[in-house]
């Protein structure tokens, strides 16, 4: 499971929160862990919302 | 011994080492001897879909079989360790779509001068001691970025339980497009129970992604196999020669440019309570890293040389808090 992250420098989404280990995951086509993110959220998943 | 003027773009001396190889990184693999495990320290790890094992070492498991990677120091005359698998659960029958493999991708920018995708495209060889407790045909191979161009080989190991040193050596592929960027140049894996959609014909060049070679050893079927690895190299040219062995310093430097753990950094809140730390890591790129905190801390903004971290506001402001963090920028 995942969690949107937002930045607090320009407020916008800019990674997801891998809930099981607490990673910090940036959105960034080069990060394997951010491949395997987008392959979660292709199977039908959907990441929990950004903390407002 | 009368000196002089050579005219020679490859020099070979009588125990075969030759001057294509000799200088500079010549290993394209890291940690292939297997001496650098920061994650793990010599403990067993699971296999899952692409779980780093031993620095820089990816294991892969899709089948109904489970296998563990660890850090031993079994390993062969002139090395300290080597990377251990044991199947501890076997699936006798892997499915054409499941497969076990062990394997290193290697960054595009160390394998560039290769000219892979190129007419001059430069021939390489793998070398490896390997042993196991089954004999037989095992298969690898190597494949590019978009897995969609492979070349799947085979290497026989006849002795149960004994060192045997393999050597592998492949022209390079004049066809397809290999990554000369910080992304996958090339990847090579040592299959370990793959079914016949990953699977190809042995010593050519396809069109098509591979992780083996068609009809080799399944080590993933036979509880209680174990396989081990060391010594592997990847160079330039046709000759296998001998280990680039490199001091420990040189050789965690190269992991930690993927990897670094138990980085413990500090800062000042500010009045609005987070901390921004300067980057003090060797990783390859921060801004593109994974970060986990072992304080339990959120990363709020990450930066090409900073880390942002918060605590959903409950920081107390202007406070020095300090974090040990894990950077991982793999493959």
């Amino acid at each position: 499971m995942y969690k949107i992250q937002k930045s607090i420098i320009t407020n916008e989404d800019h990674g997801v929160i891998r809930l099981s280990d607490n990673a910090f995951i940036p959105f960034s086509q080069d990060n394997t862990d951010y491949q395997a993110f987008l392959l979660w959220k292709s199977q039908g998943n959907e990441p929990l919302p950004a903390d407002e | 011994m009368p000196y002089g003027t050579v005219n020679a773009d490859l020099m070979t001396t009588s125990d075969g080492v030759s001057s294509a190889g000799v200088y500079g990184f010549k290993n394209r693999l890291i940690n292939g001897d297997m001496k650098i495990d920061q994650r793990n320290a010599g403990a067993a790890v699971t296999a899952g879909t692409g779980t780093y094992t031993l620095d820089r070492w990816q294991a892969y498991d899709s089948s109904d079989a489970v296998f563990t990677v660890q850090q031993v120091s079994d390993a062969p005359t002139g090395f300290v360790n080597s990377a251990k698998i044991t199947i501890t659960t076997a699936d006798a029958s892997i499915g054409a779509s499941q497969y076990n493999y062990f394997q290193q991708r290697i960054e595009g920018l160390n394998v560039a001068d290769l000219a892979w995708g190129t007419a001059s495209a430069a021939t390489v060889t793998l070398s490896f001691w390997v042993r196991s407790s089954l004999t037989g045909t095992f298969g690898g191979a190597f494949y590019n970025s978009a897995y969609n161009r492979s070349y799947p080989f085979t290497y026989a190991i006849s002795s149960a339980n004994t060192w045997e040193q393999k050597t592998v050596t492949v022209a390079g592929d004049t066809s397809g497009t290999w990554l000369t960027t910080s992304g996958i140049g090339v990847a090579v894996t040592f299959d370990l129970g793959t079914g016949t959609d990953n699977t190809g014909t042995a010593g050519a060049w396809v069109g098509a992604g591979n992780i083996g070679a068609d009809s080799t050893v399944q080590l993933a079927s036979t509880l209680n196999a174990t396989w081990y690895i060391t010594g592997v190299q990847l160079e330039k040219g046709s000759t296998a020669t001998s280990f680039d062995y490199l001091d420990y310093g040189r050789s965690l430097a190269q992991c930690q440019r993927y990897y670094e753990n138990n980085i413990l950094l500090g800062a000042t809140t500010t009045s609005t309570g987070y901390f921004t730390m300067q980057s003090a890591f060797v990783s390859k790129r921060i801004s593109n890293a994974t970060v986990t905190s072992a304080g339990s801390y959120v990363v709020l903004n990450q930066g090409l040389s900073t880390i942002t971290l918060g605590n959903a506001g409950a920081l107390s402001a202007s406070t020095r808090y300090s974090d040990t963090l894990i950077i991982s920028a793999e493959l």
